[in-house]
């Protein structure tokens, strides 16, 4: 339940690329072919591993469809990763990865983590997209790439996990405001000084004003 | 003061000595002086002095210059010095503030204290000229700041002081929003900020005015400031202009803007909120000021959110991303939890906000451990009773909300599950229940308390396990539900305070079987003392004791109470709920529910009793109250108000005892049934004609009918396509046949029809004979023609043989019968041997023989038909033919048998004649006895007789189908000999052929059918012989053990006649 750090992420790009099937894949390991189109912004949540830490990762999946892109925006600002998402077996997707990329760091804080995942690997025979084509946009661009298929869950854990890595060695670098939550980072309540801690099953009289925060 | 003297005196010239001149003197000087100079120096001068005395003179100068200032506004527009002084005094003027100058050698105080009173008076006297307010408007295109600055002052305060009047005006004059707007984009920070606060009058007063006493004028106003909003908003970059405008820390910045916004929201929400949706970051801007040190500007940021959040998931869900609840939950810990005061309730308005009707809202607070958080608010001291302040009852009442916003049975079922576990495992259900059975909590907060743990519990085991065993703390210690449901029979207590623990009573009863079991349990006397929460508490009330007390009491209130919740506690059994006590002034809703009870008593009756009867029932409600009266009230019921209320949600929404009429569970159940109920009384009534449905049903069942019409529509169509299709197949057909029939009228040649009964069988020899011809032609020819008619055809083959195989089960059966006919016969001959001296009898028994001898026959031909089938080597036939081989050797024993008994009857005889008296008399027994024998046998012969013409009529029935099928296998040999390799018209063959193999099929059927029909004849006949004493079962038979035990029976029962003879 407590956690040493928060980190907020988003999954952008565009409509029909596998966004809210590899956050369903990663928050319940299961995989949904037919998913109901995201309407605005839609929430997940897990706990990772990093370092022997726990950080808890609310993870904000973003509608891909250009009539929420305004509505989207709003939520640049306060993550501190984004999984910028294309699907390999459709090129118009990975054609539009420069203008996601503008719009995100127009819109978010210089230090957000972008991980750029190529999703669906699993169709590998209708690809469009070649792997080569992904790293070299990734590489100019400096994100960080990866392939993954929210069907099979290839790779699907290692990209968010990544994310949260590449986040959590910028806060040791001291890159990160760890204080502004603006940057979409939160100490957890073990962190913080005095925190009361949980109050499990406690009972009705033992319970004091404190609580935690 | 000194520079006002001096320039007093540089005005008026100097002074005389002793003699200071009065102030009323000097403004008339002065403003006469402005009014009438030529020079432009003088009028500026003038209009300086004016402007330093409009402090201390304030009325005077505005009482009598006003006119002049505004001349000046006109007239010199172009001296920007002199517009600045002219306006500059019009703010001194109509300023709301009170001057220190006024107050300083001002008599009588009165005027002080009525300085704003002052403003407004010039203020209304300014705006009566419309062109006055548009003089300003248009002053604001100059640049200079000299003119600018006042005039956004002047019209602030024109604003403030008749804000209505202002709005009224600004609005009508062209451009005149946007002129001011454009000066929000004004680089000197002094102008931008007073524009704010201009705007911000402007757009004021629709949320403070809507208390006005006037309500005409409230409305009026707030259509103002709804009009300016829009106005307003309609140019997004003005909403985005304000947006940046918080980047500023300023504080007279900052707050207007704050303000502004929140009344633009107020005014207009959509327009607003649509806006501030797609400013990217705009929300997060607003989400700042959450954490802005000047309370005030937090604390309006609060209210300003809440607005924005109204109605609008995606800016709920923004505002929760920005870490909402984290800010949120800061301040309400700041300001004290319950304690603080009214900013802890906007907090909880504004989380109730976000919570409400937001399912994603709502797990982001569940998977945030925020319902942890919660539990801190109702850690209370709750023993202190000087702590019930009228702010911390709302807030408790506003915290508690929260809570049930997270666990409302609206929400999801899994939601609210894990919603309900976490609350358990918080600690929050066990600190409600507590505050539950705290002492000196008010009744509006127990009553929250109630309803809330009420939803907390509702359809959750464990909870319902855990209230179930919470105890007051009472002396002596009783179960909290015992306690509560005394508070709801007693008539003393709060009606919504008894409402809520009814509620409570049903969500700790909802899918709770134990806990019904309980509740049900301690209602037997025996029991009483087996407490709900399952332990021992002798000589304690119980829960059932208090509900039958409440059920018998003298209040009403009480009656419906405990009878909801009984049957609450009996939910599995619909019958039983019955609303005890219905009002008089609804008698409607009461013949409904009696029609409805009606209704259920006939649909749900097991037939137990007799008298009671499903159909009694129903047949009683046509005849007494006629199906139309009887679903008529029992619409009443789902027509009632009360109904559509109380269906709404499962906790009570009545105000008042008397509107108690249904409770939640009782509609639900109602709605379930009432079409049901329909149905039982008047199944010929179409059901839903008469019954009340939901506009949401009926569209929804418009769209099925829509859609089934449509496929209607196309079936049709595709009938009338197969209809056509059918025709032209019957035509060829009939045309086909009508060739066969020619073709086979040339085969047969010889003419068979003959008179005798025999002769049936020749035709069944002859058709039989033509089939065998037709099929082998069928099979020649198919091989002959396409591969699709010869697969057909095959089919066909092969269906003819099973054809030809019944019918060799039938000749079979035939023979066993004509055996058996046989061997009756000739008992009947051994009959005649016995009682050789009745001429009579002889005779008949030479027709029986003649009929015997016809059957036999008969027997021969169709034996011939048998060794036709024989020809056709077929391995049954082989088997079957032993068996008759069989039964003829049986009835070679049977003659023997005969043979035997004639020479025993013979050496009888003569002994017979040789006795005396009493051999005569036994004779003449004998011989009654075998006369009623032999009548018998008569008569049961000519049965015999009538079941075989029966049998044969079917056997003519076979043959006319034998033929028909005959006909249509030449037809498709005909078919394909005519068109043989014809590769268009194959196809219309093949399905003729399909058609013609379904219609054998069917009559295979049929012959089956009839042969059984014949194998149970048989064994009738076979019995019947028994019945006449010959032995038949043991080597034809397959029939089971048990005729042969009836047969030895009988053959006991003969062995007894025979002893009786002897």
């Amino acid at each position: 339940m407590s956690y040493a750090y928060l980190f907020k992420y988003i999954i952008i790009g565009d409509t029909g690329v596998g966004k809210s099937c590899l956050l369903l894949q990663f928050t319940d390991k299961r995989f949904q072919p037919v998913h109901d189109l995201t309407i605005g912004v839609e929430f997940g949540a897990r706990m990772i591993t990093i370092d022997n830490k726990q950080i808890k990762l609310q993870i904000w999946d973003t509608a891909g469809q250009e009539a929420f892109r305004s509505i989207t925006r709003s939520y640049y600002r306060g993550a501190a990763g984004a999984l910028l998402v294309y699907d390999i077996t459709r090129r118009e997707t990975f054609n539009h990865l420069t203008q996601w990329l503008e719009d995100a760091r127009q819109h978010s804080n210089s230090n957000m983590v972008i991980m750029l995942i190529g999703n669906k690997s699993d169709l590998d025979s209708r690809r469009e997209v070649k792997r080569e084509e992904g790293e070299a946009f990734a590489r100019e661009h400096g994100l960080v790439f990866m392939e993954t298929s929210a069907k099979t869950a290839s790779n699907v854990e290692e990209a968010f996990i990544n994310t949260a890595r590449e986040i959590y060695e910028k806060i040791q670098e001291g890159v990160f405001d760890v204080h502004n939550e603006a940057n979409g980072i939160k100490i957890g309540p073990q962190h913080s000084p005095g925190g009361a801690g949980l109050t499990n099953n406690q009972g009705a009289a033992g319970g004091q004003g404190g609580g935690c925060c | 003061m000194d520079y006002f003297r001096s320039v007093t005196q540089s005005v008026l010239g100097a002074p005389q000595p002793g003699q200071q001149p009065s102030g009323a003197d000097t403004v008339e000087r002065l403003i006469d002086r402005v009014q009438s100079s030529t020079l432009l120096e003088d009028r500026r001068d003038g209009c300086r002095a004016l402007k330093s005395m409009s402090r201390k003179y304030r009325v005077l100068v505005g009482a009598h210059g006003m006119d002049t200032l505004t001349q000046v506004l006109e007239a010199d527009r172009s001296d920007h010095e002199i517009v600045n002084y002219a306006i500059e005094t019009l703010v001194h003027i109509t300023s709301p503030e009170t001057y220190q100058e006024e107050l300083e050698d001002s008599e009588e105080p009165y005027e002080a204290t009525h300085s704003s009173v002052v403003g407004e008076q010039f203020t209304e006297i300014f705006a009566k000229r419309q062109e006055n307010i548009e003089l300003l408007i248009n002053l604001l295109d100059e640049f200079d700041f000299k003119v600018r600055y006042p005039t956004v002052k002047l019209l602030t305060n024109l604003l403030k002081n008749r804000p209505k009047d202002l709005q009224e005006v600004i609005l009508v004059i062209p451009s005149g929003v946007s002129k001011l707007m454009d000066l929000l984009s004004d680089s000197r920070e002094v102008i931008r900020n007073d524009v704010m606060s201009t705007i911000l009058w402007l757009a004021t007063f629709l949320g403070f005015q809507k208390d006005s006493e006037e309500p005409y004028e409230a409305t009026h106003s707030s259509v103002v400031g709804e009009q300016f909003t829009e106005i307003f908003a309609k140019r997004q970059e003005n909403i985005e202009l304000l947006i940046n405008l918080l980047d500023e820390f300023d504080f007279k910045v900052r707050y207007p803007t704050v303000k502004l916004l929140t009344n633009l929201l107020k005014n207009r929400p959509k327009d607003l909120q649509e806006v501030i949706l797609v400013i990217p970051s705009g929300v997060s801007k607003l989400m700042d000021l959450l954490s802005d040190s000047r309370e005030v500007i937090r604390n309006d940021a609060l209210l300003l959110l809440t607005q924005l959040t109204k109605h609008n998931t995606n800016l709920q869900k923004i505002v929760a991303f920005e870490s909402g609840y984290d800010l949120i939950f800061e301040i309400i810990k700041g300001e004290g939890l319950a304690d603080g005061g009214v900013v802890v309730e906007d907090c909880l308005i504004l989380m109730l906000n976000l919570l409400r009707n937001n399912p994603s809202n709502q797990t982001f607070f569940k998977e945030g451990s925020y319902v942890q958080r919660l539990a801190s608010f109702f850690t209370l001291p709750l023993d202190d009773n000087e702590g019930w302040s009228a702010q911390k009852v709302t807030n408790i009442h506003y915290m508690l909300q929260l809570v049930r916003s997270l666990v409302a049975p609206q929400n999801a079922a899994a939601a609210v599950f894990s919603c309900q576990r976490l609350m358990d495992q918080c600690g929050l259900l066990q600190t409600l229940t507590a505050l539950l059975m705290a002492s000196g909590v008010p009744v509006d907060i127990l009553t929250d308390t109630i309803n809330t743990v009420s939803d907390m519990i509702r359809g959750n085991m464990t909870n319902q396990e855990f209230f179930a065993s919470m105890m007051a703390p009472s002396t002596p210690p009783r179960p909290a539900i015992v306690v509560l449901l005394m508070s709801m029979v007693n008539d003393k207590q709060p009606f919504v305070l008894r409402c809520a623990v009814l509620y409570c009573f049903q969500c700790f009863l909802y899918r709770n079987h134990t806990g019904q079991a309980q509740i049900i349990q301690t209602l037997l006397p025996q029991t009483a003392d087996v407490v709900s929460g399952g332990k021992q508490c002798p000589n304690s009330i119980t829960a059932g004791q208090l509900l039958c007390s409440g059920l018998f009491s003298h209040d009403p209130v009480s009656n419906w109470f405990a009878a909801v919740a009984l049957s609450h506690s009996l939910v599995d059994n619909p019958s039983q709920k019955v609303s005890a006590n219905e009002h008089d002034e609804l008698e409607s809703v009461c013949q409904g529910l009696c029609a409805f009870l009606l209704g259920l008593c006939v649909q749900y009756n097991d037939g137990s009793g007799t008298s009671f009867s499903g159909e009694a029932l129903r047949q009683l409600v046509t005849d007494r109250i006629g199906a139309e009266t009887f679903t008529d009230k029992l619409s009443n019921i789902s027509r009632a108000e009360a109904y559509t209320k109380a269906v709404k949600s499962p906790q009570l929404a009545v105000k008042q005892p008397s509107d108690l009429v249904f409770d939640h569970e009782f509609c639900r159940l109602f709605k379930s049934l009432e079409v049901t109920c329909v149905r039982a009384v008047t199944p010929q009534l179409d059901g839903g004609s008469s019954v009340d449905v939901s506009p949401v049903e009926v569209t929804k069942y418009k769209d099925i009918i829509r859609d089934q019409d449509s496929e209607i529509t196309l079936l049709k169509q595709r009938l009338a396509g197969v209809q056509l299709e059918v025709a032209d197949v019957v035509a060829g057909r009939e045309q086909l046949t009508a060739q066969v029939q020619q073709l086979h009228d040339e085969n047969t040649g010889e003419p068979n029809i003959t008179k005798e009964e025999t002769d049936h069988s020749n035709i069944t020899t002859n058709t039989a004979t033509n089939t065998d011809p037709a099929t082998t032609t069928t099979t020649t020819t198919a091989t002959a023609t396409t591969a699709t008619t010869e697969h057909l055809q095959q089919q066909l083959a092969e269906m003819t043989h099973a054809r030809d195989y019944y019918y060799y089960e039938m000749y079979k059966k035939d023979a066993e019968l004509t055996a058996i006919q046989q061997q009756q016969q000739q008992q009947q001959q051994q009959q005649q041997q016995q009682s050789s001296e009745v001429q009579q009898q002889s005779q008949q028994s030479q027709q029986q023989t003649t009929g015997g001898e016809n059957q036999l026959n008969n027997h021969h031909n169709k034996q011939n038909a048998v060794d036709f089938f024989d020809s056709l080597s077929n391995p049954e036939m082989e088997n079957l033919r032993k068996q008759l081989e069989g039964l003829q050797l049986v009835l070679h024993n049977k003659d023997s048998e005969i043979q035997q008994l004639k020479e025993t009857a013979a050496s009888q005889v003569p002994a017979h004649s040789e006795q005396n008296g009493t051999a005569d008399k036994e004779a003449k027994v004998s011989e009654e006895q075998q006369d009623a024998t032999q009548a018998r046998l008569h008569q049961d012969n000519t049965t015999l007789r009538q079941q075989v013409k029966d049998y044969e009529i079917h056997v003519r029935q076979l043959q006319t189908q034998l033929e028909t099928a005959a006909a249509t296998v030449a037809a498709t040999t005909a078919a394909s000999v005519v068109v043989p390799g014809c590769g268009t018209t194959a196809e219309a063959r093949c399905r003729q052929l399909e058609d013609e193999l379904d219609t054998i099929r069917r009559e295979q059927e049929d012959l089956l059918v009839l042969v059984t029909d014949q194998d149970s004849k048989v064994a009738e006949y076979r019995r019947k012989l028994r019945m006449y004493g010959e032995d038949v079962t043991e080597d034809e038979d397959d029939e089971d053990d048990d005729a042969e035990f009836v047969a030895e029976n009988y053959d006991d029962d003969d062995d007894d006649l025979d002893s009786d003879i002897q």
